[in-house]
C-alpha cells in the first residue's frame, strides 16, 4: 500500500477526520493505487474496480467514516477491510441478481491433489497466468484469495467479511485454490491423483 | 475434514490431507496438532512436498496480486479533485437550504411579529432594523459601522477563512473565524464608543453632571439626576431616572421609575415600571406592573407583556399588549391590540384608533369614554386543541414536515446523525446534558442579546437551539425505529427507521396531558444526545499515540517442516 517500513500518515488521518480536504487528498494519493489494485483483483472488470475505488473513498469522505477507525490499529489493514466489505457487497448484489454461485460450503466434498503434480504446476505458472486465472474463478473464491493473499487479512476478518463461520474460512480458501488450479487448466490431472 | 486428517496411501502410510496442510502453513492449527504435523513431515517426503507446494502457491498468489501491471487509471487520478469540487457543490446546496430555512423561519415567525410591531407603532421599520440599526439593544451601529466597513470586515473574514482552511483543521478554522468575527463585532463598538461603568451600593449621576458616553450603572439604588448623552444600562433594585437621557434606557430592575426625559427608547425587564416623565420614542417592556401616570407621556408606541397596566397618561401611537388586566384612563393616539383577562376603559379615556380585544371577560367600557369605534371583542376559547378537527390536519402536516426535515438533515449530516442516534442510548449523560442545554442555551442567548457580545450571536444561537429541538425529536425517533426494526449503520435504512420512529414519537406527543411531558422529555433527551455527539466531534482526534509502523501485505510466513506455533 505504501513503501515497506514507512509509517502511516497519522497526522493526515487526524486532519482528514476533521474534514480537511487537503488531508483527504494526501490519503487518496497515498492509498488509492493499492486500493485500486485490491479492487482490481477482487472484482471482475477494470471498470468495476475503478468505480469501487471511487465509491469507497467517496463514502469515507462523505460519511467521515474515519471516525470509526481505531488509531491503535493499522490504517492500511482497516482500509482493506472497508474495501473488502464494499467489494463483497457489490459482488453479492450482482450474484443475487444473476442467481449464480449457490454452493453449500459444508456439503461439497474436497478433492485431494497429488503433491508432486501440484508442486510442478505451481512451479510452471507465472504471475500473469495466475492473474488471468483469478479473473475466471467465482466471486467468493476470488474475494477470499484476495483478502488472504493480497491484504493479509486474518481468518476472523475474512469470516466477518464473507459472512461465514470462522471454521469454514479454511474450506473457502482451499476451495478457492482448487478453482484457481482448475482455471489454470490442470484440474483433471490434479484432481485425479488425490493424496494417496 | 477433521476426521480424516491422515489419509492412507497404497502402502498403508497415513498422509496429511490438504486442508490440514493449508491450515498448518497458515498457522491456524492448535499447537498440539501443529507439533504432530511437524513431526510427521520430518519423515514423510510426500507430505513435505505437499506443504512446500501449498506454500509456493501462497507466495505465487501474493506475488501475482501485488505486481503492478497497470498504472492507476486517469479517471481515478482525477477523482479526488472532482470529489472536492462536488463537495463544494454539496456545500453550496447546503447553504442554499440553510438560507431557505432561515427565510422560512423569517416568514413564519418574524414577519408576523414585525407586522404586529408595525401596527404597534414602531412604524416604517422592520424588526431587524428596529433591533439592530435603531440600537434598541445593540448600541450605536447606525452611527458607527457604515456599509463599507461591514463589507470590508466580511472581506477580511473571507480571506482569513480561506487562509486558515489550508493550514488548520476545518473545524478549528471555523471556530477561530467565528470567534474572531464575534470579537471584532464586540470590540469595535467598545473602541468606537468609550463607555463608563459605575458600580456601588448607591449610584448617583448628580443633577449638574453631564455624561457624554454610554453609561452602565449597577447597584442597589440608582439615581440619574443629571444628563447622559448616550444610552443608559441599569442593573439594580430601585432605579429612578429624574434627569435627561439622550439615548435609550435598557433596564433590569425591581422598580424602575422614569420621572425625567428620555429621548430614545425604554426597554425594561422589571417588576414595576412607572413612567411619570416623557419617553420620546417607544417602550418595550416585560413586567408585573406598568404604570403610565397622568403626567407621563410616551411619544411612540407601547409594547407590553405584563400582569397589569394602568394607563393614565398619554401614548402617542399604538399599544400592543399581552396583559392580564388593563385599565385605561388616559389618552391613546393610535390603535390598541390586547389579549388578556380583563379590559377596563374609564370615563376619562380617549382612544383615537380601533380597539381589538381578546379576553375572558367582555370589556368594561365607561359610556363617557371617547372612542372612535366600539371595542372589537372576541371571547377567548379555552377548548382543548385536540377537540378541534383542524388540529389533526395540522398534526399530519407537521409530521410530513418532520419527515422532510429529517430527510434533509440525515442526508446532509449522515455520520453526525448516526453518532447522535448512538448517543441516545447513553441515557444518563443524554438527559443530564439535555437539561443543561435545554435551559442553558436560551439563557445564554438572552445574555448575548443584551450585552456587548451582540444581538447577532444571540439570535443565531437561539435559532440554532430552536432548530435543534426538532432535530432532537428526529434523533430520538430514529432510535425508537432502531429498537423496533433493528440496528442499521447505513443512511437510508436509518432514515426508514427514523420515519417509523418519528411517527410513533409524534403520536405519543399528541396524547392529552401526558403528551406535553413526553414531548419535553424527548426534546431534552435528543438535545443531550446531539450535544454529546457534538462534544465527541470536537474532541482531539489524535491522543498522542505514535502510529504503528506500516506492515505491507506479505505472504504467510511459513516454514515447511519447522515448528508452527499455534
Amino acid at each position: 500500500m505504501s513503501a515497506p517500513g514507512k509509517t502511516e500518515p497519522a497526522e493526515a488521518i487526524a486532519r482528514a477526520r476533521t474534514g480537511d480536504a487537503d488531508a483527504w487528498g494526501e490519503l487518496y494519493r497515498e492509498y488509492a493505487p493499492a486500493l485500486f489494485r485490491f479492487c482490481r483483483r477482487a472484482l471482475p472488470t477494470k471498470e468495476d474496480a475503478e468505480d469501487a475505488t471511487m465509491d469507497i473513498f467517496a463514502k469515507l469522505m462523505r460519511d467521515n467514516r474515519l471516525l470509526q477507525y481505531d488509531q491503535n490499529r493499522s490504517f492500511s489493514a482497516w482500509l482493506y477491510k472497508v474495501a473488502a466489505n464494499h467489494c463483497w457487497d457489490t459482488l453479492r448484489r450482482r450474484k443475487t441478481r444473476q442467481d449464480k454461485e449457490t454452493e453449500d460450503l459444508e456439503n461439497v466434498p474436497l478433492e485431494h491433489p497429488d503433491p508432486n503434480q501440484l508442486d510442478k504446476l505451481i512451479e510452471q505458472r507465472t504471475s500473469e497466468e495466475v492473474r488471468h486465472a483469478l479473473s475466471k474463478v467465482g466471486s467468493r473464491a476470488r474475494m477470499a484469495l484476495v483478502m488472504r493473499y493480497y491484504s493479509d487479512m486474518s481468518y476472523d476478518e475474512i469470516a466477518d467479511a464473507l459472512g461465514v463461520r470462522r471454521a469454514f474460512v479454511g474450506v473457502v480458501l482451499l476451495r478457492a485454490r482448487h478453482e484457481l488450479r482448475n482455471a489454470l487448466g490442470q484440474s483433471g490431472a490434479l484432481a485425479a491423483g488425490g493424496t494417496s | 475434514m477433521t476426521e480424516d486428517d491422515h489419509l492412507p496411501d497404497e502402502a498403508g502410510t497415513e498422509h496429511l490431507d490438504e486442508m490440514s496442510g493449508l491450515l498448518y502453513i497458515e498457522r491456524q492449527l492448535e499447537r498440539v496438532r501443529a507439533q504432530e504435523i511437524s513431526a510427521h513431515v520430518q519423515d514423510c517426503a510426500a507430505c513435505r512436498t505437499l506443504l512446500r507446494a501449498l506454500e509456493r502457491e501462497s507466495r505465487l498468489l501474493t506475488r501475482a496480486m501485488l505486481e503492478e501491471e497497470e498504472a492507476l487509471p486517469a479517471r481515478l487520478a482525477q477523482f479526488h479533485e472532482r470529489a472536492r469540487r462536488s463537495m463544494q457543490w454539496i456545500w453550496t446546496v447546503a447553504f442554499g437550504l440553510a438560507a431557505t430555512g432561515v427565510y422560512a423561519l423569517y416568514t413564519t415567525y418574524i414577519e408576523p411579529w414585525q407586522d404586529q410591531l408595525d401596527k404597534a407603532g414602531f412604524g416604517g421599520s422592520n424588526l431587524l432594523s428596529l433591533l439592530i440599526f435603531q440600537g434598541a439593544l445593540w448600541k450605536g451601529w447606525q452611527s458607527m459601522i457604515t456599509l463599507l466597513e461591514v463589507l470590508a470586515l466580511l472581506t477580511v473574514a473571507g480571506f482569513a477563512l480561506i487562509f486558515f482552511r489550508r493550514r488548520v483543521r476545518r473545524g478549528s478554522a471555523l471556530a477561530i473565524m467565528l470567534a474572531g468575527f464575534c470579537a471584532a463585532l464586540g470590540l469595535q463598538p467598545a473602541s468606537a464608543f468609550a463607555s463608563e461603568m459605575r458600580k456601588a451600593d448607591s449610584v448617583v449621576v448628580e443633577r449638574d453632571e453631564t455624561v457624554k458616553t454610554d453609561l452602565f450603572l449597577m447597584g442597589e439604588h440608582i439615581r440619574v439626576d443629571g444628563t447622559v448623552d448616550g444610552d443608559v444600562y441599569v442593573f439594580g433594585h430601585d432605579v429612578s431616572v429624574n434627569g435627561r437621557v439622550k439615548g435609550d434606557i435598557i433596564g433590569f430592575a425591581q422598580q424602575l421609575q422614569v420621572n425625567g426625559q428620555v429621548d430614545g427608547n425604554v426597554r425594561a425587564f422589571t417588576n414595576t415600571l412607572t413612567i411619570r416623565g416623557t419617553v420620546a420614542r417607544n417602550v418595550l417592556t416585560f413586567d408585573q406592573t406598568v404604570n403610565l401616570e397622568s403626567n407621563g407621556k410616551i411619544a411612540g408606541s407601547l409594547t407590553i407583556f405584563v400582569e397589569s397596566l394602568n394607563l393614565d397618561g398619554e401614548v402617542g401611537r399604538d399599544i400592543l399588549s399581552m396583559a392580564k388586566h388593563i385599565n385605561i384612563n388616559g389618552k391613546v393616539n393610535g390603535a390598541i391590540q390586547s389579549r388578556g383577562e380583563a379590559l377596563t376603559i374609564g370615563s376619562s379615556a380617549e382612544v383615537h384608533g380601533p380597539i381589538q380585544y381578546k379576553g375572558d371577560k367582555p370589556p368594561d367600557v365607561s359610556p363617557r369614554a371617547k372612542l372612535v369605534s366600539p371595542v372589537d371583542y372576541q371571547k377567548l376559547e379555552h377548548k382543548p386543541h385536540y377537540m378541534e378537527g383542524h388540529y389533526y390536519v395540522w398534526q399530519v402536516i407537521w409530521l410530513a414536515a418532520f419527515v422532510l426535515f429529517g430527510l434533509v438533515l440525515f442526508q446532509l449530516m449522515p455520520q453526525f446523525t448516526k453518532d447522535a442516534v448512538a448517543n441516545v442510548e447513553r441515557y444518563g449523560a443524554s438527559f443530564g446534558l439535555g437539561v443543561l442545554v435545554f435551559f442553558g442555551i436560551p439563557i445564554a442567548a438572552i445574555i448575548a442579546c443584551v450585552t456587548v457580545v451582540g444581538l447577532f450571536v444571540g439570535i443565531s444561537t437561539f435559532f440554532i437551539w430552536y432548530a435543534a429541538l426538532y432535530y432532537a425529536q428526529l434523533v430520538v425517533g430514529a432510535m425508537v425505529g432502531e429498537w423496533l426494526m433493528g440496528r442499521s449503520n447505513e443512511t437510508w435504512p436509518l432514515i426508514g427507521r427514523m420515519i417509523v420512529g418519528i411517527v410513533l414519537v409524534r403520536l405519543a406527543t399528541v396524547l392529552p396531558i401526558a403528551g406535553g411531558w413526553i414531548k419535553f422529555g424527548v426534546m431534552v433527551w435528543g438535545l443531550g444526545a446531539i450535544s454529546l455527539a457534538l462534544y465527541n466531534r470536537f474532541q482531539p482526534s489524535i491522543a498522542g499515540t505514535p502510529s504503528a509502523p506500516y506492515t505491507p501485505p506479505m505472504p504467510p510466513n511459513t516454514t515447511v517442516g519447522g515448528m508452527q506455533p499455534a
